[in-house]
């Protein structure tokens, strides 16, 4: 089979345009299952390392007050391995900008050596903590450039106190730094972390001699949830307000969904370009079949098996599949080590060891080799209809079978001469039609993908701040307070509308199903606030109303009407029934909502209230930024700001993605079309020498490309939608519930794509028609 | 008509140069029925494609109609063929896709005709070849006379003045032939000027005027009575 396989490679360096992008296909899909497995792989295994060697927590408790006395008796639990307090509570820090607000949480550290979550020391390794120094978190110090040496000025219960800092350190708690469950993304020049010792946190908090957050490592993860009941029970009388097992925690979860997030596009993406390749190539390798079917014939004459015949095929395919699968994996590996360290910078994971995992090269080239064989198989498979007599024979002309539209003889009259033209010509091969269709339709869904992502993300923000809460303030305050204060801060602040509100952690419970969440009670007659059903109705809280999110009411399996209980933390106070009113939108955190009076009488004491919102153009920053027993002014325009400079960062993957669906879009227009070409050589001879000149022909082809282009963009709707969907279930948290709005601009703009690269294709592929021989055509079809 | 001055065709494929035409020159007048005789590979199918306008010449001039085409780019000669020359092949070169009618009113299409009037056109013209009865018919449900024919009815709807038919009763029964060659002599009867290639001498001998052509050169020219 030697001069076979010179052949061979006549055919590729014939077809080199085809086979470069194919090869391309390949090599992309191979590098993106590489690398996305590689560093996901290196990620999680660099995570948990880290975990390990800094001890991290596997239950985290927030309570109201815990004596230091009490932690003796909590180690005689079962399962508990290690207990460990400390006191954890969010302060302004005041920095040279008088209008910025930034907060940082101070966190105790024990004044022995921490026996769970050690700190990751970068800098100051030997430094003590005392009463005037602290620790201070990478993320936040490098977004401000704080350095040891530096001082921190935290403003403690109106106080200022004055922290040096000793050195910067990293948290394997703090991976992903952000401040709540309502942050969107992290923002660490506005939120940090600093640890000081214990004896300081508990003078200036008023925690003298205990804790509000206890720390646990159970002896055997598989009974967290006995261990958790256990706990719950003993540490009752010291108001429980949340319980966080390490799967909830929100560094770590959120860690974890971007790594299943990029686990799922390691698989999806290479499996939708292979299948576009196998289309292509099989196509490619049906077409070179019947050129060859003279040869094929005399061949078989001699006594060559049908088998023998085929591998001869697959041997073009596996050429693609090897180059392609050699750039791609070594591609991946070459690139997973920096790819793994950017992300391991981006997470602030200090230690990572980059790992060859020999696994990922098996099953990439098992996932080669399917295709390989698959494509070649069903690419080559003419092969076996081919008679010896035939090669006698020229190729039967295809018999012009009447398609349907022309048996509708009143419609197809109307139908232009050069439509019909058209029309006839994607009839003539249906099924490889379809199979390019689908392709494209491929190729059109995934450029809808991001630009879904960056519509909804703008979106939810949108509504969230422009529709469902319309307050330009919120204000915390450092303790709850009684609704008095409203009045006092009115003198303060010019504000049109000014709103009390109240808000707590919460456990609410359905069976066993059961969720913490921050139960907010705000006035019935709320301007702020805008609810809105699952039907987009507009609802107002009833009295004694209880408002669960969509998020909620799916993690705890309820509707309106069923009813649900609020464990309450309060010590003293009881657990409550309550109804559910309504089910709301909420894109953003998963909140309940309750009449605040209601709240007030059930779950707290009269008159109590922990914040305000308020609608205000005024300096509310600066004339609010001495006032006692304010813990945090939230501006919404802050949040806008940087949630718009996080935005700048979803373009780049956006970008990505609308590369992907056009290298694909444009291999597929561009080999359909030089097949396409190739097959109708006789047909264009003849229309040239008719008349009709080369850009005639490159007209008609390129009708037929952009009909084959319009179906695909209608079939991939459908498709694109799909996947779509599967984003809004999969990425879908419960910090973020992705709106199903699905604009018609990311169906017109996923579009726009997709032709741009076809047009890209078909101006490639014009060559082929201009410098077309066609005397030559003429010529071939009379000997 | 056609008037072609000391025109050389020249091949080359690597070292190797093949002179298909040396050196020719030829008038055809109008409304003249030449026929072109020689062996295989002399030369008479290039110099029909040059005739035809489907490749341009190494060197030498090219007056068609008094104008010259040698100089011309690629859409002027599409043009120049479409309104002046009706090509008619051995091998039909037909498109399968299109039926007996919609084939013929292909160089119409070019030609910007308007529905109505093309189909009359084309209906005529097939008529007049006489298959009326096989307007709707495919390529591959006629036989290969029926075939030629319907290129010749294509090569004449739009009244092109000159014909060219290269080899055009190849592929035929001794009948079919002399049906096509009838045709041909009718049409020239009509006034149309016919250029017709061919290596079988009684085909020729039907034509008024014999060129003989031998290794790219003409090596005999004369009248036929
Ligand atoms: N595209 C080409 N490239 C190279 N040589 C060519 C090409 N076309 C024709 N020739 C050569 O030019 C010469 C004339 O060819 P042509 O086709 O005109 O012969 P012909 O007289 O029509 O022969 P036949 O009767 O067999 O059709 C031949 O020697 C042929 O090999
Ligand atoms: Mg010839």
């Amino acid at each position: 089979m030697k001069k076979l396989d010179i052949r061979l490679l006549r055919m590729i360096k014939h077809s080199k345009g085809q086979f470069i992008s194919v090869v391309v296909i390949v090599a992309v899909a191979l590098l993106i299952y590489m690398l996305f497995n590689v560093t996901s792989i290196n990620i999680r295994s660099a995570v948990d390392n880290y975990y390990a060697l800094t001890n991290l927590n596997d239950i985290h408790i927030q309570l109201v007050k815990i004596p230091k006395g009490a932690l003796s008796e909590l180690l005689t639990i079962e399962g508990v391995k290690t207990v460990q307090g400390r006191v954890s509570f969010d302060v302004p820090l005041q920095v040279e900008n008088k209008d910025e607000r930034v907060n940082i949480r101070l966190i105790s550290i024990p004044p022995d050596e921490e026996k769970i979550n050690i700190l990751y020391r970068l800098s100051g390794k030997r430094a003590k903590l005392g009463i005037d120094n602290a620790f201070l978190l990478e993320q936040f110090a490098k977004a401000r450039n704080i350095g040891p040496g530096d001082k921190l000025s935290p403003k403690i219960n109106g106080r200022v106190h004055e922290l040096s800092v000793s050195g910067i350190a990293a948290s394997s708690e703090f991976i992903y730094l952000m401040e709540n469950e309502q942050a969107i993304m992290p923002v660490p020049e506005k939120f940090g972390v600093a640890f000081v010792s214990e004896e300081f946190a508990q003078s200036v908090s008023g925690y003298g001699g205990s804790y509000n957050e206890l720390l646990v490592i159970v002896e055997d993860e598989s009974k967290m949830d006995d261990v958790i009941d256990r706990l719950e029970k003993k540490l009752d009388k010291y108001g429980v307000k949340r319980m966080i097992e390490r799967k909830d925690q929100l560094s770590h979860n959120v860690l974890i969904q971007k790594m299943d997030g990029v686990e799922k596009m390691a698989t999806i993406l290479p499996v939708m370009f292979l299948s576009v390749g196998a289309i292509i190539i099989s196509i490619m390798l049906s077409r070179i079949v019947q050129n060859d079917r003279m040869a094929i014939g005399v061949l078989k004459a001699l006594g060559y098996s049908n088998l023998s015949i085929m591998s001869h095929y697959t041997k073009y395919v596996l050429a693609i599949g090897m180059i392609g699968s050699f750039i791609g994996i070594t591609g991946g590996l070459l690139l997973a080590g920096p790819f793994s360290q950017l992300f391991a910078v981006y997470f602030n994971i200090p230690l990572i060891r980059i790992g060859i995992y020999y696994g990922f090269i098996i099953s990439a080239l098992i996932l080669t080799s399917v295709f390989c064989i698959l494509s070649g198989l069903i690419g080559a498979r003419s092969v076996l209809r081919i008679m010896p007599a035939d090669s006698m024979r020229p190729e039967a002309p295809k018999s012009g079978k009447r398609i349907l539209l022309e048996r509708i003889v009143f419609l197809w009259r109307r139908v232009a001469f050069s439509w019909k033209m058209v029309i006839r010509n994607i009839m003539r091969n249906k099924r490889r039609f379809a199979f390019l269709v689908l392709g494209l339709a491929l190729a059109y869904a995934i450029n809808t993908v991001p630009l879904f992502e960056a519509e909804a993300f703008t979106d939810i923000f949108e509504l969230q701040f422009g529709q469902y809460q319309k307050m330009d303030y919120t204000i915390e305050f450092s303790r709850p307070m009684n609704k008095q204060v409203i009045k006092d801060l009115s003198h303060l602040i010019d504000a049109s509308i000014m709103e009390p509100e109240l808000k707590f952690p919460f456990e609410l419970k359905n069976g066993w199903r059961e969720k913490t969440t921050g139960v907010i009670g705000l006035p019935r007659s709320t301007r702020l606030y805008e609810f809105r059903n699952s039907q987009d109705v507009k609802v107002t809280l009833p009295e004694k109303g209880f408002f669960i999110t969509e998020a909620l009411s799916k993690t705890l399996q309820v509707k309106k009407g069923d009813r649900i209980t609020i464990k309450n933390f309060v010590p003293g106070k009881d657990d409550i029934v309550i109804t559910v009113s309504d089910v709301i939108k909420q894109y953003l955190g998963a909140n309940a909502y309750m009449d605040i009076e209601a709240m007030q009488e059930l779950l707290a004491d009269q008159q109590m209230i922990t914040g305000v919102s308020m609608k205000s153009q005024d300096e509310v920053k600066e004339k609010l930024k001495d006032v006692y027993n304010i813990s945090a002014v939230n501006s919404v325009a802050d949040m806008k700001n940087s949630f718009m400079e996080y935005l700048d960062t979803m373009y780049v993957a956006i970008v990505f993605y609308l590369v992907f669906g056009g290298i694909l879009g444009f291999a597929i227009i561009y080999n359909a079309t030089i097949i396409g070409i190739a097959e109708r050589n006789m047909e264009f001879a003849s229309l040239r020498v008719m008349g009709f000149d080369k850009k005639d022909i490159f007209r008609m082809v390129n009708r037929e490309n952009f009909v084959m282009t319009f179906i695909a963009i209608l079939v991939g709707m459908p498709i694109g939608l799909g996947m779509i969907n599967g984003i809004i279930n999969a990425f879908s948290t419960d910090i973020i519930t992705f709106p199903k709005i699905i604009a018609p601009s990311i169906f017109i703009n996923a579009a726009a794509a997709t032709i741009f690269f076809v047009v890209i294709a078909q101006l490639a592929a014009r060559r082929k028609i201009y410098t077309m021989n066609f005397i030559d055509a003429l010529k071939s079809r009379i000997s | 008509m056609i008037h072609i001055e000391d025109m050389c065709k020249v091949y080359r494929m690597g070292d190797i140069e093949v002179r298909a035409l040396d050196h020719v020159s030829l008038r055809v007048d109008a409304h003249e029925f030449v026929a072109v005789v020689g062996p295989s590979g002399s030369g008479k199918s290039t110099l029909m494609n040059m005739i035809g306008c489907l490749d341009t010449p190494t060197s030498g001039r090219y007056l068609l109609d008094g104008m010259e085409v040698s100089s011309m780019n690629d859409n002027q000669l599409a043009d120049i063929r479409n309104f002046k020359i009706g090509f008619i092949f051995q091998g039909f070169n037909l498109l399968q896709k299109l039926n007996a009618l919609e084939n013929v009113e292909l160089p119409l299409i070019y030609q910007g005709i308007h529905a109505r009037e093309r189909m009359e056109r084309a209906a005529e013209a097939l008529e007049l070849v006489g298959l009326g009865d096989r307007l709707f018919h495919r390529p591959s449900e006629l036989s290969g006379g029926q075939q030629q024919r319907v290129a010749i009815a294509r090569a004449l709807v739009s009244k092109p003045p000159i014909i060219l038919a290269d080899e055009p009763t190849g592929n035929l029964d001794t009948k079919s032939g002399a049906d096509i060659m009838r045709m041909l002599k009718e049409l020239h009867v009509k006034g149309n000027t016919i250029v017709l290639i061919t290596h079988d001498k009684e085909v020729a001998m039907q034509a008024k005027r014999m060129i003989r052509i031998q290794d790219g050169k003409i090596c005999d020219d004369r009248a036929v009575v």
